[in-house]
């Protein structure tokens, strides 16, 4: 395994309920992510995982429970921006800056709140799109850019601020087919140097190769959670079987 | 700009596709024809008949400094007014989204000139009141300098208008890029400053520059509250003189050269700021 055995908790969850309006999204769910973890969450559109998701960096706030990331509480505005500064997001569309470069995406952040100079911060910028395949894309706008290449710089600019934790909110999902591959191979890659991530996403291909947990969510809730093996091929509830049913039909060939 | 759903590897930079006959062409905005023509028309009039037209520019030069003055000044103050108006309409604090929506609301239900006169007259005696009622002879003795209190007017309503204008302009950009700017651990002013505001600004600036335009042609409403400016002038020039017909073409003329030419230069802005990304 990949995975040492010292069980630190880098992010918990506590028994979070998020509302919109009359509409539970989030139903008291409880969940501990180790350090170096690499989380997937699966379900249905509507059950609360993209919901619960954002409420780790608290981009929704939650009405009853609590997170913490790293120990730090996530409760006054100054812990806030901390643990955002910690918690790299990428978003399933990208929402990279449009009036800047793909360059100028990198450094925004680091030299705001990290406090690097600009050549420092290009420095890691470079590095970063490097890392990611994009080299030559530094000084291109978000909109000459394709979909798959503006989601990795998506994924540099958030690594540039060296987080803790990343999280990915179907990352794939607004991509063609033919540019989800050279996303998922970025986050692999990420998830086996030890980078403790959670993930909303259906990409089955990722999950076996790089989830230590999968967990499947429907209604709020929390269903099932295990090994990728086992849930994809022996799941234990009907939901889930349903699901899984549904989805690797699709997404299998 | 959100969902790219193409693959666009090697898209050109739009600028490039342009002919050097285009670009010569698209860098000529015909209509600075008519400044030119109109500027010609007012100069010939000066020259070719010194009396009255000369007379009657000479008389009004002073005003036009003063309306321009008090065009600028307010525009300065209405642009700071209106950031901050607009970025209270879109506050989640409940109180701060209260006042500035009861500003805009009350403002921009009273017509201009009677907020000057209001300003000019009925503020100073509300003060002058309240300093007789408490004995305070620092708010009694309050006079009111007609400029400046014009200028506070003009602001004042015209920073209404702006808070819409700021606030439609917030609300134009996607949620995601707050989002994203916020999930990198930006403030909320970090956020404004360096992500919405830089791209909010290319579609508040033709709004804005229009209401520049009638912040200027509206400046002559102070010309009741004792400010000397063009308009004022040509008044009093005319009630010297008896000739309304060459005194009001003269000034309609010279107001005609300033509102083209301020329009022109605000179409030129509006034209870099498309191209600039």
């Amino acid at each position: 395994m990949k995975k040492n055995q010292r069980a630190e908790t880098m992010i918990c969850i506590d028994n979070v309920t998020k509302r919109f309006g009359t509409l539970e999204a989030v139903r008291g769910v409880s969940l501990n992510v180790a350090r170096k973890e690499c989380v997937v969450i699966i379900g249905p559109s509507g059950s609360g995982k993209s919901t619960l998701l954002r409420c780790i960096n608290r981009l929704e706030e939650y009405d009853s429970g609590r997170i913490t990331v790293d120990g730090i509480p996530l409760d006054t505005a100054e812990n806030i921006n901390a643990v955002r500064a910690e918690v790299g997001m990428v978003f399933q569309s990208f929402n990279l800056f449009a009036h800047l470069t793909a360059l100028e995406n990198i450094t925004l952040a680091q030299r705001i709140i990290r406090k690097r100079s600009r050549s420092e911060a290009e420095k890691v910028a470079r590095e970063l799109l490097e890392k990611v395949g994009i080299p030559d894309k530094a000084d291109c706008h978000p909109s000459q850019l394709s979909g798959g290449q503006q989601q990795r710089v998506a994924i540099a600019r958030a690594l540039a601020m060296n987080p803790k934790v990343m999280l990915f909110d179907e990352p794939t999902s607004a991509l063609d087919p033919e540019m989800i591959n050279e996303v998922v191979d970025v986050m692999e890659k990420l998830a086996f140097e030890g980078m403790t991530m959670v993930v909303v996403s259906h990409e089955m291909g990722f999950a076996r190769a790089a989830a230590d947990r999968v967990i499947f969510m429907d209604g709020g809730q929390f269903i099932e959670e295990g090994k990728p093996d086992r849930l994809f091929s022996r799941p234990r509830e009907k939901r889930t079987k349903a699901f899984l049913g549904k989805v690797l039909h699709v997404h299998t060939k | 700009m959100e969902k790219a759903k193409k693959p666009i590897e090697a898209a050109p930079a739009p600028k490039l596709n342009i002919s050097p006959g285009e670009e010569l062409g698209a860098h000529m905005d015909p209509w600075w024809g008519l400044v030119i023509v109109v500027a010609v028309l007012a100069a010939v009039l000066i020259l070719v008949r010194p009396d009255p037209y000369g007379r009657i520019f000479r008389y009004v030069t002073d005003g036009i400094l003063v309306t321009v003055l008090t065009t600028v000044l307010s525009f300065l103050l209405v642009v700071v007014l209106g950031l901050f108006g607009g970025l209270g309409r879109l506050a989640k604090n409940k109180v701060i989204y209260g006042i500035s929506t009861l500003y805009v609301e009350i403002v921009r239900g009273i017509p201009l000139l009677v907020q000057l006169i209001f300003w000019y007259y009925a503020f100073p005696a509300l003060v002058q009141g309240i300093g007789d009622a408490n004995n305070i002879p620092f708010l009694s003795d309050f006079r009111a300098p007609a400029m400046p209190m014009a200028i506070f007017g003009l602001t004042i309503c015209y920073g209404a208008y702006m808070s819409e204008i700021y606030r439609a302009g917030i609300q134009s950009i996607p949620k995601g890029q707050i989002e994203a700017a916020r999930s990198l651990g930006m403030s909320y002013a970090q956020a404004m400053r360096f992500v919405i505001l830089p791209q909010a600004v290319r579609v508040i600036l033709p709004p804005m520059g229009n209401e520049f335009v009638s912040l200027l042609k509206d400046s002559s409403l102070v010309s009741v509250v004792a400010v000397a400016d063009m308009t004022r002038r040509g008044q009093e020039f005319m009630s010297t003189n008896f000739i309304p017909l060459e005194t009001w073409a003269m000034i309609a003329l010279l107001y005609l050269m300033m509102t083209l030419f301020s329009a022109r230069i605000v179409a030129w802005i509006e034209k870099r700021a498309k191209y600039e990304r």
